[in-house]
């Protein structure tokens, strides 16, 4: 494998950093305009809401890395068990430990 | 009597606190994961550290380190980064809605908007009503320091013990991130709106994620997301009459 140069390495975040700011940037202008109990703040949180969805989705449907080694079905089914206690219990944080030790226990003892 | 103009700072403790919580750890593991990914791409890690710090937004920071690995020319790495990074407006645009006080100094709001991405969006969505107005912004800040000083330590040690996880733990440390932030939307969701969100984002997402990469998060997002905003203010106006 080629080594990449630490100063490439700077150098590409040197244009990451504005690259990422400049959004932020973007939103805190807006938020000094928009009301806070307006219906343009409920479009940007649907949006938001509908982002976060869709990148969760993603990880879950087309994974990646570590979690590229598992299957589908043991991601959804991890991801029902979670939803199933969250509804259940209605407690965040139960709901993803569970749904983490049901995925780790389909991978092991399948 | 004078009006509150002035944010109180005070309650920055209480969001620094928050950090210690199941989210903290979440976005920590997540970080340990980049940390490793830098390890296993030979990169230096204290460059790798700096984008923690000065990104601060994991997908951006594993794009480039992806699209530098890759040989990428860096206007096409910045493009790649830039575009992951458009999710952070909205987000920053909800928090600092709830916690600025206007007419107050301006500063504390740049600031707290570096802190804002997915994870500092969802807690602050869970606690800051609470939180009196002139406390919300120093609070969000408190959370944010607590957070990045966090990451950063969450890097350092995933690059130091890359390697050393079985798969299946590996892949489980991996889970918690979309297991936390699904059901954070399902519990924080109080409006069909947001359930129409959560479902069409879900269901958008990998699908446009094969007819146009690159684009899927943004389109899935911004299509999905306004359908769900019409559909349920359709549905309001008529249950209004």
């Amino acid at each position: 494998m080629t080594t990449i140069p630490t100063t490439t390495f700077l150098l590409a975040l040197a244009l990451a950093v504005p690259a990422t700011a400049v959004w932020r940037l973007l939103g805190a202008l807006l938020a000094r305009r928009i009301d806070a109990d307006g219906v343009a703040l409920q479009w940007v949180r649907a949006v938001a809401v509908a982002l976060v969805a869709a990148l969760v989705a993603n990880i879950i449907v087309h994974p990646a890395g570590f979690l590229a080694a598992t299957t589908l079905a043991e991601r959804l089914t991890a991801m029902m068990a979670g939803t199933v206690i969250w509804a259940v219990s209605r407690r965040v944080e139960l709901a993803v430990l569970l749904a983490a030790v049901v995925f780790f226990g389909l991978q092991t003892l399948w | 009597m004078k009006v509150a103009r002035a944010y109180e700072w005070s309650f920055a403790a209480a969001g620094a606190r928050r950090a210690l919580s199941l989210a903290g750890l979440v976005m920590a593991l997540s970080f340990a994961g980049f940390g490793a990914m830098l390890r296993a791409l030979h990169l230096p890690l204290w460059p790798g550290l700096l984008s923690t710090i000065f990104v601060w937004a994991l997908p951006g920071q594993v794009v480039m380190v992806e699209g530098l690995a890759a040989g990428l020319p860096l206007p096409l790495v910045a493009a790649a980064v830039t575009l992951t990074a458009v999710r952070l407006m909205p987000m920053v645009v909800l928090v600092l809605a709830r916690a600025r006080l206007p007419g107050a100094s301006a500063w504390p709001a740049w600031w707290a908007a570096h802190y804002i991405a997915a994870t500092v969006w969802i807690v602050s969505d869970m606690h800051l009503d609470a939180v009196p107005r002139p406390g919300r912004l120093p609070w969000v800040i408190g959370l944010g320091t607590a957070l990045l000083t966090g990451m950063v330590a969450a890097t350092a040690t995933g690059y130091l013990l890359a390697g050393r996880l079985p798969v299946a733990l590996a892949a489980t440390l991996v889970l918690f991130t979309p297991a936390f932030f699904f059901i954070a939307l399902l519990d924080g969701a109080r409006h069909r709106a947001d359930w129409l969100a959560i479902a069409a984002g879900a269901l958008a997402g990998p699908a446009l994620r094969i007819v146009w990469p690159g684009f899927d998060m943004l389109l899935a997002g911004l299509g999905g997301g306004t359908l769900a905003f019409l559909i349920g203010r359709l549905g309001r106006g008529r249950a209004g009459r």
